[in-house]
């Protein structure tokens, strides 16, 4: 890998470490769902730095060309980052569904003790 | 004395509900009825509050299973023993109520639903919901005649359980699946079908796809989760 890509590489994850410190930071994303993005970061930083790891990978999994790996990585932290995220949507959705339910039910008890209160 | 309500999910049935309520008071004056409307965007919450009924309202639509959540939490706080829906279309009759609450009453099963097609029945089995009926039966080991039926009475320990997991999306066949893993009896009883009083059925060929690939889905997964907590009632 050049020393281009590498320089390039580690600029990339240093400036997704800051988007996200920053997110944190200004409250736009909260200190739970920022770990997945941190951790994804600090692994790029490491993978940029220590190229001797990419290559040690890459001949682990047979891959010729380390930066091949990268890439493959780099796909599967996207991938992990989405199907956490479909967790998250389904979680809330559930949360949603519930608390519509509960309001319902909550004003249906609210409008019978009105009308309890009406005919005292 | 038993006190039982009387389930009536509604999405857009501002032309049917009036009638439905009708038929079941003539029916059965004894039950309270509780209209839960489903996020209805037609005038089916101009007319409910006049029907003297009790009524939740949902604020979006959530489906049928949600709907029956909140009104299964809702008997289950005002001490109801027993429940049956039936839905605000027309498609069910008030005729069949004594027959589902029957074996509901007596502790002979937990939940009675209403087969359109047990024996001696006029009703034509089309061929999807044969073959649906025999894939519920093999995996649920119960012999199951209506996979689609949305006529059913729930006794004390059903209410309990699926006032948190009635499961959601296109419910009934997922249905069977939950009250097998949850142990929970069932008992099929014969009804007389009748096409719903007016406007059109909500399912189209797309939403047909995703309820049949919710059912598959359900088909795998449900035999495979836990079985639920009872709710303890809370007042």
């Amino acid at each position: 890998m050049s020393d281009r890509i590498q320089m390039e590489l580690l600029a990339s994850s240093v400036l997704l470490l800051f988007v996200v410190l920053e997110l944190v930071r200004r409250r736009k994303l909260t200190e739970e769902y920022s770990f997945l993005w941190i951790l994804a970061a600090l692994a790029l930083l490491v993978v940029s730095m220590r190229q001797d790891m990419l290559r040690l990978a890459a001949r682990w999994i047979g891959v010729s060309d380390p930066p091949a790996v990268l890439l493959a990585v780099l796909i599967a932290t996207v991938f992990i980052a989405s199907l956490c995220l479909s967790v998250i949507v389904s979680r809330q959705r559930q949360q949603i569904e519930r608390l519509i339910e509960e309001t319902a039910i909550l004003s249906a008890e609210l409008r019978d003790l009105r009308a309890v209160h009406a005919t005292k | 004395m038993k006190r039982i309500l009387c389930l009536i999910p509604a999405h857009n049935e501002a032309a049917n509900l009036t009638a439905v309520v009708a038929e079941v008071r003539s029916r059965r004056p004894d039950l309270d009825i509780l209209v839960v409307d489903d996020g209805s965007t037609d005038r089916t919450m101009a007319i409910v509050p006049r029907l003297g009924v009790r009524w939740l309202q949902l604020t979006d639509r959530l489906g049928i299973g949600s709907a029956m959540r909140a009104g299964l939490r809702y008997a289950l706080r005002q001490g109801y023993d027993a429940a049956i829906r039936i839905d605000g279309d027309g498609q069910h009759r008030a005729d069949d109520i004594d027959a589902l609450l029957t074996p509901v009453s007596a502790s002979h099963a937990d939940i009675a639903i209403g087969t359109r097609y047990h024996q001696g029945g006029a009703a034509r089995k089309p061929r999807a919901i044969s073959a649906l009926a025999r894939l519920l039966s093999a995996r649920t080991g119960r012999h199951v005649t209506d996979p689609t039926s949305g006529f059913y009475a729930l006794g004390p320990r059903a209410i309990r359980i699926l006032a948190e997991h009635h499961p959601t999306g296109y419910p009934e066949p997922e249905l069977r699946l939950f009250l097998r893993r949850n142990a929970l009896s069932v008992v099929e009883v014969g009804v007389r079908p009748r096409a719903r009083f007016m406007g059109h059925t909500t399912l189209t060929t797309g939403r047909l796809a995703t309820a049949a690939a919710r059912v598959l889905l359900a088909l795998v997964i449900v035999p495979l989760r836990p079985p639920e907590r009872e709710t303890a009632a809370h007042v």
